[in-house]
């Protein structure tokens, strides 16, 4: 399977990951999450791990369990980190959180040489490590976290030999251990990225009554106010003011662990005020044809976030050639390469003039595409994120000289 | 000095050229800065592996930033503060050798000791060091002519690893190749000639292959 991505990365990648992983070959490896489906953690463990497997490594994946009230606490805790101050967190569910931590370290066995625990929700963990190097995997922005909710897990990550993040932004200044940048990644290869018939983005665009010869401008993403869905369909009125057959896709996804959804979906209803153009789109998790199928009949792709953790669906627009529109938050900023692969706007009439200008200039468009293609080949493959792990495990063991 | 053809294929002295590569691990620094005052504190008090981070970050990473600016503080200073004057300025440092990374420190503070006031960058600058992941390749020259051919094929990561990171990082006082090329065949006016190649002009690890392949033709064929 490796082999397959050298079409992507160059064999001299592929060399470098094999003879990374050679140097690791007597280490077990073991990765913990929260969910073996749905999110971008378990997709990016779905190939991961038996990459790592066929590159020689013992490598394991276990996912913790709970029950409701363990996952509203985690839920709790993930909204208070990403958003500050502003959530209430009823104290109880700290012990909720640390009777989970004990149950699934009595029910996992934990017994290898290096363990990353992906996220919080699984943090607590490391208090009952007993042997083996430790990291903690952070996939969330922790730059301005509840600072309860932080002081509680700080404990607990004080306690990894390295933690992982995504970008250096949301690396902490009260963290002593090392802090390793490493961004996520996508995969060519995933039904979410590969190549699809042309055929294939016409019927499903036609599915669900979008019209296929006219402009589209897509935002792919939950229904969240972190998101802006509001700022997407005012930065599509303004724009449709001048391309008036233009149409706006927002997809997202029910979110059964997030009842804010349903109220920000009803919102942007209201928004859109009986607009036809306006299709927002609620699609099982699991609905990676139509992603990328939409993806690549957009003309111009929206990530309008106001905090975002990284943003893949950057991303893979950009893998799909369509130059992106982001906003200034988390790793959009490293994937948006503002006036490159596309650009950075805060405001929907910011973010209007450039849908505009993207679609009056396809050659400006095209060009942004190809680029954006490429920058995204050179960094934000699978195959980079396994080297960086690879490296992650060889500066954290000190073998990381040759 | 021109060799004739034949002079490509000896051993000279029998030491092989063996190609490593590097890899680098990204790692926060706990500095940073939101002004320019702070900006030139924090190179003050940076260590060697964080200066280097943002010194060679453009030429060894895989970015498409236009190549205006050559290292990350005159990108930040030009690109966030908006003072493009000293950005080209912070741009001009030199790195060939034998400039050593406190001889480079030094250029940068007395560019931006007399500018370095109040003046904020729309985000802040965030000092990120790295270390090197080091690993072996399976190119090896024992010939001028292999050395001339595995030049242009092995990783861009291998260029920069032995043509900066061993010198300025490791410090091996010296390039590799131009090392090498003493040692091995007492091509002294070579060595030179690729010595004077300053890394920190380039804004890719291509655009530095090319400029150490453009050098040693010249001299070689």
């Amino acid at each position: 399977m490796i082999e397959k991505y050298a079409e992507f990365v160059g064999e001299q990648e592929i060399d470098a990951i094999y003879k990374l992983a050679q140097r690791l070959s007597d280490l077990s490896i073991l990765h913990v999450n929260s969910t073996a489906a749905g999110g971008g953690v378990a997709e990016i463990l779905q190939r991961m791990i038996p990459l790592m497997r066929e590159l020689g490594l013992r490598a394991d994946w276990k996912v913790i369990r709970g029950d409701e009230e363990f996952f509203t606490a985690t839920k709790t805790f993930h909204n208070a980190l990403q958003m500050g101050k502003a959530v209430e967190v009823p104290p109880h569910l700290y012990q909720v959180y640390e009777k989970w931590q004990e149950i699934n370290a009595n029910e996992l066995d934990l017994d290898y040489d290096v363990v990353f625990i992906h996220d919080p929700q699984p943090a607590g963990l490391v208090k009952y490590r007993k042997r083996g190097w430790w990291i903690w995997r952070c996939h969330i922005d922790l730059s301005t976290p509840h600072p309860e909710v932080w002081a509680f897990l700080r404990r607990y990550v004080s306690q990894y030999h390295a933690a992982i993040f995504h970008i250096p932004e949301f690396a902490r200044d009260d963290l002593e251990i090392p802090q390793l940048v490493i961004p996520p990644s996508i995969d060519p290869l995933s039904p979410k990225n590969r190549e699809i018939p042309h055929t294939t983005v016409e019927r499903v665009l036609k599915k669900f009554d979008v019209d296929p010869e006219r402009p589209l401008l897509l935002q792919v993403s939950r229904f969240d106010w972190a998101k802006d869905p509001l700022g997407v369909i005012q930065a599509y009125k303004y724009a449709k003011r001048h391309v008036p057959d233009l149409q706006l896709v927002y997809l997202g996804s029910p979110a059964h662990d997030d009842p804010e959804g349903e109220a920000v979906y009803r919102e942007a209803v209201k928004a859109a005020g009986g607009d036809r153009d306006i299709h927002l789109l609620m699609l099982p998790p699991d609905s990676h044809l139509e992603v990328n199928a939409f993806q690549r009949a957009a003309d111009v792709v929206m990530q309008k976030s106001i905090r975002e953790g990284f943003g893949l669906t950057v991303s893979e627009a950009l893998w799909k050639k369509k130059p992106v529109i982001g906003g200034r938050a988390g790793g959009i900023k490293i994937q948006v390469i503002h006036g490159v692969t596309g650009f950075l706007a805060i405001t929907p009439r910011t973010a209007a003039h450039y849908t505009v200008f993207l679609l009056r200039e396809p050659k400006i468009r095209e060009e942004m595409g190809r680029v954006g293609r490429e920058h995204v080949r050179r960094n934000f493959l699978i195959t980079h994120q396994l080297r960086r792990y690879l490296m992650a495990i060889a500066y954290v063991t000190k073998r990381h000289r040759a | 000095m021109k060799l004739d053809a034949k002079s490509l294929d000896t051993r000279g002295n029998g030491i092989p050229f063996k190609f490593y590569t590097a890899y680098y691990v990204s790692l926060y620094s706990g500095m940073q800065a939101k002004t320019l005052r702070q900006l030139l504190e924090g190179v003050k008090a940076a260590d060697s592996r964080v200066l280097f981070h943002h010194l060679f970050h453009t030429i060894r990473t895989k970015h498409l930033i236009p190549p205006k600016y050559t290292n990350d503080f005159a990108r930040w200073v030009g690109e966030e503060v908006g003072d493009e004057d000293l950005a080209a300025e912070l741009s001009d440092i030199s790195g060939a050798e034998p400039a050593t990374l406190e001889d480079i420190r030094r250029e940068i503070v007395e560019i931006l000791e007399p500018r370095a006031d109040e003046r904020a960058g729309r985000e802040k600058f965030i000092f990120v060091g790295m270390e090197p992941v080091v690993v072996k390749t399976d190119y090896v020259a024992h010939t001028l002519a292999d050395f001339l051919d595995l030049l242009e094929v092995v990783p861009g990561e291998s260029i920069v690893y032995h043509f900066v990171t061993r010198r300025v990082l490791e410090g091996a006082g010296r390039n590799d190749f131009s090392t090498w090329l003493e040692k091995n065949f007492g091509l002294s006016e070579v060595a030179a000639q690729l010595s004077k190649i300053d890394p920190l002009m380039y804004n890719s690890e291509e655009a530095l292959r090319a400029a150490i392949l453009r050098t040693l033709k010249k001299a070689l064929l």
